[in-house]
């Protein structure tokens, strides 16, 4: 029965794109591509407790495996999407080491200082790296190879995270989240799976970003890569809340959409209005659920239980 | 987990049925999009916002000179129907928006649409849609050079790195024995314009003394004009985006800084911005650039001039006062639209994708807002619409102006 | 203000000095640091200058740094939109100047208005999360940032504006260095800034309440500090310390939306430098970084621009990583 909803929205997503334009294909890509980045925030943020305003640099050293091994190795484009989850769970790992040493807002702006760095190196190395006129992978996908594509690798990153988070490696993952210390004199190995949490999430928006320079036609290019990408990525995992499936679809296509509405709302032009509205409705959002989707459907539960309980009790 | 296997199952045949729809969809559409008996829409994306705003008036001026033709019957009783983004300059927003405009907005063509970068970022998508991306407004010699594999793309203004030759000539010249300082933004619009320079300068690029970069990390550039004053540098050379630009003369001036011979790359040479610079004690007279286009100022009495000056304050009136100053930029938007209607006109009484592209492949014109005996021209092999410029030299310090001298260059590239 | 002052009436008079300190090290560190300064300078007039513009620059930087810490002491979080308050309120000094004013007429209201706007912003949406969320109150200033930068678009356009010079032109000459009057003048301007509002913290009343309503909020709230209403002044006195801060800004960058940007990103790492929660750190963090980075342009080839930032980074991953509560911080580290 648990399954029920999950099983009719895979229903959903498989039937929608021939109900969509291309257009509205590309668009409902961006919400499975903002879904996997999230999930990695959420794995990171949500089970172990640790911050990251720096998955924007994941994301960007995911779209450039891609871009590279597209343009200079003529690889399968599918076939970049498990490497630079490979490359970019190394680098997650490599990052998670001295992120063991911080914590709160430290371990934030040390992120956040990735999320501002990485995008200035192919600037720095533009022999390699393309430079500002960035990386042209050796073709471009339709929306529906986008669309397909990009909701399987939601779907498998969501099993995955699903199977990883519900045995062994799941609890100890929440005990680091509610007490380090207890973790740790209950035999739970810190560093490793701190730093093991770090790699799987920055896996997840290394894929992401793959995703991401697909849909940008196969441009991988550093101002795509900015702050502000790292900034909703986090935005996203806020409006989701941590330890919800659908937050974290909500999130996703919180971010993903909510732009696109808000340059319709004709309220004072379409360039400034956009920002207006996407600010003004964002503080909204978190002024009414200050734990994001999640905490809402938490607080539905408790209530629909409780309404129960009282009912039964009642009769 | 039987269930979700299932799942798997069932998303793994949505990404079957996705490839092979993929396969499926090959066949082209027939009818000409875009284009009805009484209508030609037409779209582009533009800076409205960020740190390129400054260029949002060239789409003004663009719309303005279309609703001009509008009135006055439009191109073969057509109106044009000009949508105007804004992509604040981002590739990744230029390129959702340039599928926008093909798939929702379905535009006849892309005109205008500014910046390398979403330039590079669509024209991949454009060319595959076999979707005209038309006189670009960046100066970057891809769009030229690039005939073969980019068939739909074309640009429109003369490309940097010829500018920078120029400006190398020049200096190999009238300044033999300069120790040179370059500054140049950090990206390959400054790093195409710092290599011309020293293909211009040929056996004297030894002169260069320093080269600086910039990027838009850096919250100002005073460190590097202290680095080239340091190094004793007398010819100051900017190849920089117009407000790093006035940055620069104003910081040179504010550290003390008196070179002999100043240079100002063409983009940023608009009389708005050397009035901006003056203003905040920037020694402007004598600072060289280039031009291609007529000046609402100096050159107001021009027929082109006179009729600019109608169409902005009938079309556009907010942009009149920085018409009457000289904004280089409302005149480039009125010189490109101009050249899209002649594209448009002649390529034929029911125009196709194709045919724009033949008409803008054979130009060969007198657009009436470019510098007076500068030809609008291309031809199958040549794919580069303006490529005559005219050095400029500003002289009349806080309420002066440029003023054009010496020969026409030819075939800038 | 006054009547909020006499109300404050019932404040501990006993002296909670809750300081800062500098260890050892590090005061050494900085005594070496401003030696070879000095005798760099003597040496070279190119280092003396860059020496001088990295000052200016830096004093700019420890401003909103300043800023960021008044906000993290009061609601420990980071404020993104600091930088865009900062530039908002720079746009309200430029239609004060349209409007006839002179230059620091215009100034000082702009400041008064800065303050107001800071104590509008904590009331209206960061007093509702600040309890139940501190990711909340993130996305929140996140949320503020955008909408700034929205708003100021529309209503002031995103083109470059110009304001008067507020120190004029004037260059000075000592020796083979020249000196801009506009440099000198941001560093005074910034450095009397912080001089005044040590002055307030260490012997105002209002100010000793605030700095226990920040550290010590209940003990606060029990000898009778309305908490909440000096977490709302220190968020006002943020947004002054970010006009301030923008209006030094504006004559070398000019006017417009995207002025404060790059800025508050060197802030985020003068911040840290100096410890997130010491205002006299911030300080010397943003000084330390502007002459650091300046000087590191001038000296280190392959230091070319686009590496600018990740420097500023790196610097801070160094610190983070030797001293994690950064060159002043306290050894005790505040859950967050």
């Amino acid at each position: 029965m648990r399954f029920v909803p999950a099983v009719v929205a895979a229903v959903a997503v498989a039937l929608l794109p021939f109900a969509l334009s291309g257009y509205h294909q590309g668009l409902a890509s961006s919400v499975a591509i903002y879904f996997v980045a999230i999930l990695g925030l959420n794995v990171l943020t949500g089970y172990t407790g640790q911050i990251s305003i720096g998955h924007g640099a994941f994301m960007a050293i995911g779209g450039y495996v891609t871009a590279i091994m597209s343009q200079a190795h003529h690889t399968n484009l599918i076939a970049t999407l498990p490497l630079s989850l490979a490359i970019t769970f190394v680098c997650g790992v490599l990052v998670g080491i001295p992120a063991l040493r911080l914590s709160g807002v430290y371990l934030a702006l040390a992120t956040f200082a990735l999320a501002v760095s990485v995008p200035q190196l192919p600037l720095k190395f533009s022999k390699f790296l393309g430079g500002s006129n960035g990386l042209q992978t050796d073709h471009t996908v339709s929306h529906l190879w986008l669309y397909g594509v990009s909701w399987a690798c939601a779907a498998i990153v969501f099993v995955l995270a699903w199977l990883l988070l519900r045995g062994r490696i799941g609890r100890a993952f929440r005990a680091v989240r509610d007490s380090e210390v207890a973790a740790a004199s209950s035999g739970v190995s810190l560093p490793i799976y701190k730093t093991f949490a770090f790699g799987v999430s920055a896996a997840f928006a290394g894929v992401a970003g793959s995703l991401f320079v697909l849909a940008t036609n196969g441009f991988a290019q550093p101002n795509e890569f900015g702050v502000l990408l790292s900034l909703k990525i986090l935005i996203g995992a806020a409006v989701a809340g941590f330890g919800s499936l659908w937050g974290v679809l909500a999130g996703a296509a919180f971010v993903a959409l909510l732009p696109e509405i808000s340059g319709s709302v004709p309220l004072i032009g379409a360039a400034h209005g956009q920002d207006v509205v996407f600010g003004l409705v964002l503080i909204l959002v978190m002024l009414a659920l200050p734990n994001g989707f999640a905490g809402l459907v938490a607080t539905v539960e408790r209530g629909v239980k409780g309404a129960i309980k009282w009912r039964a009790a009642a009769s | 987990m039987g269930e979700k296997r299932r799942i798997l199952a069932i998303l793994a045949g949505a990404a079957v049925v996705a490839g092979i729809a993929v396969t499926a969809a090959g066949g082209a559409q027939r009818a000409t999009p875009g284009l009805t008996a009484t209508s030609i829409k037409i779209g582009g994306t533009f800076p409205l916002t960020g740190v390129a705003s400054l260029y949002r008036t060239i789409p003004a001026a663009e719309k303005a000179y279309f609703d001009y033709v509008n009135d006055h019957g439009g191109v073969n009783g057509r109106k044009i129907d000009f949508d105007v983004l804004d992509d604040s300059y981002d590739p990744s927003k230029t390129v959702p928006l340039a599928q926008q405009l093909v798939e929702k907005d379905k535009v006849f063509a892309v005109v205008g649409s500014l910046g390398t970068a979403p330039g590079l970022a669509t024209w991949g998508y454009l060319n595959r849609h076999k979707v005209p991306q038309v006189l670009l407004a960046t100066g970057d010699s891809y769009w030229g050079f690039s005939k073969k594999r980019y068939p739909w793309t074309i640009g429109w203004q003369p490309d940097y790195p010829g500018e920078a030759k120029l400006y190398g000539r020049y200096i190999r010249t009238k300044f033999p024995n300069a120790k040179i300082g370059v500054l140049y933004q950090s990206d390959a619009y400054g790093k195409n314009y710092y290599a011309g320079l020293r293909v211009g300068l040929g056996s004297k690029r030894s002169n260069i003394v320093d080269a600086e970069t910039y990027d838009a990390t850096n919250p100002t550039v005073t460190q590097q004009i202290l680095s080239l004053k340091g190094k004793g540098a007398d010819v100051f050379v900017v190849f920089a985006t117009p407000t790093p630009t006035i940055t620069s003369l104003v910081t040179a001036a504010k550290v003390g800084w008196s070179p002999t011979a100043t240079l100002i790359n063409n983009v940023s040479a608009n009389r708005l911005f050397l009035l901006a610079a003056a203003a905040n004690g920037a020694k402007v007279d004598g600072v060289v650039s280039t031009s291609y286009l007529a000046s609402s100022t100096t050159q107001a009495s021009l027929p082109g001039m006179k009729l600019a000056r109608q169409i902005i304050a009938q079309y556009a009136p907010p942009l009149q006062a920085s018409f009457d100053r000289g904004d280089g930029n409302i005149v480039y938007g009125l010189g490109s639209a101009w050249t899209f209607v002649y594209a448009l006109k002649h390529a034929g009484k029911n125009p196709t994708r194709a045919s724009l592209m033949r008409s803008l492949h054979h130009l060969n014109a007198k657009d009436p807002f470019v510098y007076p005996g500068i030809r609008v021209r291309t031809s199958p092999r040549d794919n580069f619409p303006i490529e005559q410029e005219i050095f400029i030299r500003w002289s009349g310090g806080a309420t002066g102006d440029w003023h054009p001298f010496g020969r026409l260059f030819g075939r800038v590239r | 203000m006054v009547e909020l002052a006499r109300r404050l009436g019932g404040a501990p008079k006993r002296k909670s000095r809750v300081s800062t300190g500098i260890s050892l090290p590090v005061g050494l560190f900085l005594l070496a640091a401003a030696a070879f300064l000095v005798v760099g300078s003597a040496v070279s007039s190119i280092f003396a200058q860059q020496t001088v513009a990295g000052l200016a620059q830096g004093a700019i930087f420890g401003s909103l740094a300043l800023a960021l810490v008044l906000i993290y002491r009061a609601t420990e979080v980071i404020n993104f939109a600091q930088g865009e308050m900062a530039m908002a309120t720079t746009y309200i000094a430029y239609q004060l100047t349209l409007w006839g004013l002179s230059y620091w007429l215009a100034f000082f209201l702009t400041l008064g208005l800065a303050f107001v706007l800071g104590v509008v912003v904590q009331l209206l949406v960061i007093r509702p999360v600040q309890h139940k969320s501190v990711l909340a109150v993130v996305i929140v200033t996140i949320g503020l940032f955008i909408l700034i930068d929205g708003l100021v678009t529309w209503k002031w356009g995103a083109d470059l504006k110009f304001m008067p010079a507020p120190f004029g032109n004037t260059v000075y000459h000592v020796g083979q260095v020249a000196f801009s009057r506009q440099d000198v003048g941001t560093l005074l301007v910034s450095i009397l800034s912080v001089i005044l509002l040590w002055l307030l913290f260490q012997f105002t009343k209002l100010g000793l309440a605030m700095r226990a309503a920040a550290l010590r909020p209940a003990a606060a709230s029990l000898v009778g500090v309305r908490v909440n209403w000096m977490l709302a002044i220190g968020w006002g006195l943020a947004a002054v310390l970010g006009a301030v801060a923008g209006l030094m800004t504006e004559p070398t960058v000019f006017l417009q939306p995207t002025m404060m940007q790059a800025i508050l990103l060197y802030a985020f790492a003068a911040a840290v430098l100096g410890g997130l929660e010491s205002p006299a750190g911030a300080v010397v963090g943003g000084l330390a970084l502007g002459v650091f980075l300046n000087l590191v342009g001038q000296y280190v080839g392959f230091a070319t621009a686009e590496l600018r930032l990740p420097i500023a980074f790196a610097v801070l991953l160094v610190v983070l990583l030797l001293k994690p509560t950064g060159l002043f911080g306290r050894r005790q580290v505040r859950r967050v």
